[in-house]
C-alpha cells in the first residue's frame, strides 16, 4: 500500500465520518419527536408546586394534565418499562422534582416481548438508559448497537421519523404540550372504521405477542420501578387505559389476560407503596366514536377518561367541566 | 455473531488488521483463533462440536491414504460417514425422526410415545459438517491427497466467513488457499468491501423489507387470500434470494480482504428459463454438493446399460435429500421431491416442449420465449417454496388453497397500494435486479472505477448512507442460518 493510497484512504473515511456526524447533528436537530420529548423534559423541570402524579408510559398514556390537577405526564410514544425505569432514576437524582404518586400504564401490550424490545428514539433516550446495564441483565449484546445508533448514527432506518417530521413542520405550526400531555389524535376516528374487528386483530398482532404475556426483562424492570418507588417513598398505581372493545376482544384472542394480571398483582403486593390497580380497560367498550383508533383514545375520550380518573382518585378538577363533557362523563 | 451486527463490524477490521501485521507462518494460527471465536460467540459448547469434526476427519483422511486395501479404505471413509452425518442426525433429525415414528404409528392405532429432546440446533453445523465430508470422500476417491498440517484443515472446516451459511467451498479451492497466503492487496481490499456493501444493501434493504410483509402473510395464512397470498409467496423468492446471496457476498468480501477466494454461489438464478438452468445457478454450492457426492453416487447402470428410470428415481432422491438437509420437517421433504419430480417432467417433456415451441413459432421470437421460458421456471419455483416457507405442512396447504381466493381482491389491492414500505422494498428489488442484468453485460463496478475520483466517491458514499438511512431496524437473521 503506497502513501498516496494510505492517504485517500484515511481522506475516505474522514469524509464518511464527518456526512455521518452533520447528518446525526441534522437528524437530532429536526426529529418531531427529539422536539416533543425535549420540551417535555425543560417543562418536568420547569414544573413549579407540588407533583401530586407523575404519570408514565407509552402513547396509550393519554391522562390529560389539563384535568388532572398537580399532575405531570411524561408518557412517551413506544416508551416501555426499561426505559420508563431509567428516566424515572435520572430525575429523581438528578432534578429536584419528588413526586408523590407514581400512576404506571399497565396495560397488556407493556409486558410483551414485542414492547420490551422496542427501542426507538434512541438519540432520546442516550441521556437516560445505560445501555451496557441493560445488556447485561437482558443477556442480549444487541442492546449495545442501540447505543452506538443514538450516540453516532442517530437517523440509521429513520427515513420514517425523517418524513414525519417534515409533514409535522409544513401541517403543524406549534406544538401543545400542557405538562406533558399533547392533545393530537383527533384527525380520525375509530367509530368510521368499517372493519373495525379487522383493524383491532390486525394492531393486536402488532404490538401482542402469544408466546410470552410477561416477558422476563420487563418483569426486572416492573420491579425496580417499584423498588426505586420504595426507596423514594412514591406511591404506586397501576392503570389500565380504556381500549375499544374490538382491541380486547382480539387482545384476549392472544393473550391470557387474568392470568398476566394475576402475576403482575403478585409482584405489585410485595411493595408496600403499591396502592391499587385502576381498571378503565373496559370504561367506552359501548363508545367507539371516542377512540383514535383500536388501542389510542382521541382527545375527546382522553378528557372524559381523566374526568373519570379525577373522580376516582377524588381530586378536584383542575379545568372546569364543560357541560357537555360533564353529561358524558356519567355515560360509562 | 450475525454479519449484520454491530459486534461483526467491530470483529472483521480488528481481524483484518492484526492479520496483515502479524508475521506470516502465524497467520493461519490467528485465523483459527478467530474463526473459533467468531463461532463460540453463539455458545461456547458449540466449539467442541466443529472440533470434533474437524479431529475425525482429519485423521480419517490419513489413515484413508495410509490404508492399501479398498476395504479398509471403505471402512475409515465409513467411520467419518457415521461420525459426521450420526451428529448431524443427532442434533438436527432426531426429533424429527421420533415425532414422524409415532405419527406414523399413531395412524396404524399404535401408541407412539417417542420422546421429544429439548435439542438446540448449532448454527450452522449442515454446513461445516458437509464442508468436511467432502474432504474425506475427495480423498477416498483419490481425487486429493490428504492435508498433512492438521491447522491448515482445521482452519478449513472453521474458518469464520462460510462457517454459518457456506458456500461450501471444497477443499481443493479453499483448502489450498491456506497454503499460499497472499500479502495486503489495495484492489482486494476495495473488492471486498464493494462485495461487502452489496450485500448489505440485498439483505438489509430488500430482504428484511420484503421480509417485513412476508412474514406477516406467512405468520397468519388463515387471515390472508387471493392477491395478499400469491404476492407474498412471490416476494418470499425474492427475500430469499436477496437475504442469502446477500449473506454470500458479505462472506465472499470479507476472505476476499484476507486473501482468499471463495467460490460463487448463485449466478442471478431469477432470470433462469429451466429448473435445471436455475438449480445451476442458485445455492451452487449445495446442489454441485449433491450432484457430485449423492447423484453420481447412487447405481444408474442395468444390465450394462444407462436406466433412464433410475435416472429419474435418483434424482428425485437427490433433491428429495437436498430439501431435508434444510430442515427436519416434512414440508422440507416435499419441497425437495416436488423440485426432482418437476425435474424429471422437465427432461422427460424436452422434446414435446421443442415441438410446441416450434409449431407456435414462439421459438422465432427470442425476448418471448425467453420471457415465458422464465415466467414458467419462476412459477414453479415459487411454489414449492410455499412447502419451504410455510410453518407447517397444513400452512403450506392453507396458502395453496388460500391463493385461489379472491373474495377480498380490492382490500387486499387496496392494502398492498398503501403499503408504502412494500412498494419502496419492490422498487429498489427492481432496480437491484436490473443493474445485476446490466452488470452481466458491463462491468458496473469497473465503470464506477473509471470515473473521475469526485464522481467516484459520491457513488460510493451516497450508496453507503442510503443503506444506513434505509436500513430496516427490526434485525433479522439470515433465513440460512437456521441450516
Amino acid at each position: 500500500m503506497n502513501r498516496k493510497t494510505i492517504l485517500r484512504f484515511i481522506l475516505f473515511l474522514c469524509l464518511v465520518v464527518i456526512i455521518n456526524f452533520i447528518l446525526d447533528s441534522a437528524f437530532k436537530a429536526f426529529s418531531v419527536h427529539n422536539d416533543i420529548n425535549e420540551v417535555m423534559d425543560q417543562q418536568f423541570i420547569d414544573y413549579q408546586g407540588t407533583m401530586k402524579y407523575l404519570t408514565l408510559g407509552n402513547s396509550h398514556n393519554c391522562i390529560n394534565t389539563y384535568i388532572l390537577d398537580s399532575s405531570f405526564n411524561y408518557g412517551s410514544p413506544s416508551e416501555n418499562f426499561i426505559q420508563s425505569y431509567y428516566k424515572l432514576k435520572y430525575v429523581l437524582e438528578n432534578t429536584g422534582q419528588r413526586p408523590r404518586n407514581l400512576i404506571l400504564q399497565a396495560d397488556v401490550s407493556s409486558f410483551g416481548p414485542k414492547i420490551a424490545n422496542r427501542f426507538e428514539y434512541n438519540s432520546y433516550w442516550i441521556r437516560y438508559i445505560d445501555y451496557f446495564e441493560l445488556a447485561r441483565i437482558k443477556g442480549n449484546r444487541d442492546v449495545l448497537s442501540k447505543w452506538v445508533e443514538g450516540k453516532f448514527i442517530s437517523y440509521a432506518g429513520n427515513y420514517k421519523d425523517i418524513q414525519l417530521s417534515i409533514f409535522y413542520r409544513i401541517k403543524v405550526k406549534t406544538l401543545e404540550i400542557y405538562n406533558g400531555y399533547r392533545p393530537h389524535r383527533d384527525y380520525r376516528n375509530f367509530a368510521n372504521d368499517p372493519n373495525r374487528q379487522r383493524t383491532a386483530w390486525n394492531k393486536a398482532k402488532l404490538i401482542l405477542s402469544p408466546e410470552t404475556c410477561l416477558d422476563s426483562s420487563i418483569a426486572i424492570y416492573f420491579e425496580k420501578i417499584l423498588q426505586l418507588c420504595q426507596e423514594n417513598q412514591i406511591g404506586v398505581m397501576l392503570i389500565r387505559i380504556p381500549m375499544s372493545k374490538e382491541f380486547y376482544e382480539e387482545e384476549c384472542r392472544l393473550v391470557p389476560v387474568d392470568d398476566l394480571y394475576a402475576s403482575v398483582e403478585a409482584i405489585a403486593c410485595r411493595y408496600s407503596v403499591y396502592d391499587r390497580t385502576l381498571d378503565y380497560h373496559d370504561l367506552f367498550f359501548d363508545h367507539p366514536e371516542y377512540f383514535f383508533d383500536p388501542d389510542h383514545l382521541n382527545i375527546k375520550g382522553a378528557d372524559l377518561f381523566t374526568e373519570r380518573l379525577v373522580k376516582d382518585l377524588g381530586e378536584k378538577n383542575s379545568m372546569a367541566l364543560t357541560e357537555q363533557s360533564a353529561k358524558l362523563s356519567g355515560d360509562p | 455473531m450475525l454479519f449484520n451486527s454491530i459486534e461483526y463490524l467491530v470483529f472483521l477490521p480488528l481481524v483484518i488488521v492484526i492479520y496483515f501485521i502479524i508475521p506470516v507462518k502465524w497467520r493461519w494460527l490467528f485465523l483459527l483463533v478467530a474463526s473459533y471465536f467468531f463461532y463460540m460467540c453463539n455458545r461456547i459448547e458449540y466449539g467442541i462440536l466443529i472440533l470434533f469434526t474437524t479431529l475425525v476427519d482429519y485423521f480419517v483422511a490419513l489413515k484413508i491414504e495410509q490404508s492399501s486395501s479398498r476395504k479398509r479404505k471403505k471402512g475409515y471413509l465409513a467411520i467419518s460417514l457415521i461420525a459426521n452425518l450420526g451428529m448431524l442426525a443427532g442434533f438436527k433429525y432426531l426429533n424429527f425422526f421420533g415425532e414422524s415414528v409415532n405419527l406414523l404409528l399413531d395412524a396404524f392405532h399404535m401408541q407412539g410415545n417417542l420422546p421429544a429432546f429439548r435439542i438446540l440446533l448449532p448454527v450452522g453445523i449442515s454446513f461445516f459438517v458437509f464442508k468436511s465430508l467432502s474432504y474425506t470422500i475427495d480423498v477416498y476417491r483419490g481425487i486429493r491427497t490428504p492435508e498433512k498440517h492438521l491447522g491448515y484443515y482445521a482452519l478449513y472446516v472453521s474458518f469464520f466467513p462460510q462457517l454459518i451459511a457456506g458456500p461450501i467451498d471444497r477443499s481443493s479451492g479453499l483448502l489450498q488457499q491456506f497454503h499460499h497466503p497472499r500479502d495486503f492487496n489495495t484492489d482486494r481490499l476495495i473488492s471486498g468491501l464493494k462485495l461487502i456493501l452489496w450485500g448489505f444493501f440485498k439483505k438489509v434493504i430488500i430482504a428484511d423489507r420484503l421480509g417485513l410483509y412476508v412474514d406477516e402473510i406467512f405468520a397468519h395464512p388463515e387471515a390472508y387470500t387471493g392477491l395478499s397470498v400469491i404476492l407474498a409467496t412471490v416476494l418470499f423468492a425474492f427475500q430469499l434470494y436477496c437475504d442469502f446471496a446477500g449473506y454470500t457476498d458479505i462472506a465472499r468480501g470479507s476472505a476476499r480482504i484476507l486473501g482468499f477466494d471463495l467460490m460463487i454461489n448463485f449466478n442471478r438464478p431469477m432470470v433462469a428459463r429451466s429448473l435445471r438452468d436455475f438449480w445451476n445457478r442458485w445455492h451452487i454450492s449445495l446442489t454441485t454438493w449433491f450432484r457430485d457426492y449423492v447423484l453420481y453416487s447412487l447405481p444408474y447402470i442395468k444390465n450394462k446399460q444407462v436406466s433412464y428410470a433410475r435416472l429419474y428415481v435418483n434424482l428425485v432422491i437427490t433433491y428429495l435429500l437436498m430439501g431435508l438437509w434444510h430442515g427436519a420437517a416434512w414440508n422440507f421433504v416435499i419441497f425437495g421431491a416436488l423440485n426432482g419430480m418437476f425435474l424429471v417432467l422437465e427432461t422427460i417433456t424436452e422434446k414435446q416442449r421443442e415441438w410446441f415451441f416450434n409449431w407456435s413459432r414462439l421459438n422465432r421470437v427470442h425476448f418471448l420465449n425467453n420471457f415465458l421460458s422464465n415466467i414458467f421456471t419462476l412459477s414453479l419455483i415459487i411454489f414449492t417454496l410455499i412447502f419451504f416457507r410455510a410453518d407447517s405442512l397444513g400452512n403450506s396447504l392453507l396458502i395453496i388453497s388460500n391463493s385461489f381466493d379472491f373474495s377480498n381482491l380490492y382490500p387486499s389491492l387496496w392494502k398492498i397500494l398503501h403499503d408504502n414500505e412494500l412498494l419502496f422494498g419492490i422498487l429498489v428489488l427492481v432496480n437491484m435486479m436490473v443493474a445485476e442484468h446490466v452488470h452481466e453485460k458491463q462491468d458496473l463496478v469497473k465503470i464506477i472505477a473509471s470515473k473521475h475520483i469526485v464522481v467516484r466517491w459520491a457513488v460510493y458514499i451516497g450508496f453507503i448512507f442510503f443503506i444506513i438511512l434505509f436500513w430496516v431496524l427490526q434485525k433479522q437473521e439470515f433465513i440460512y442460518f437456521q441450516f
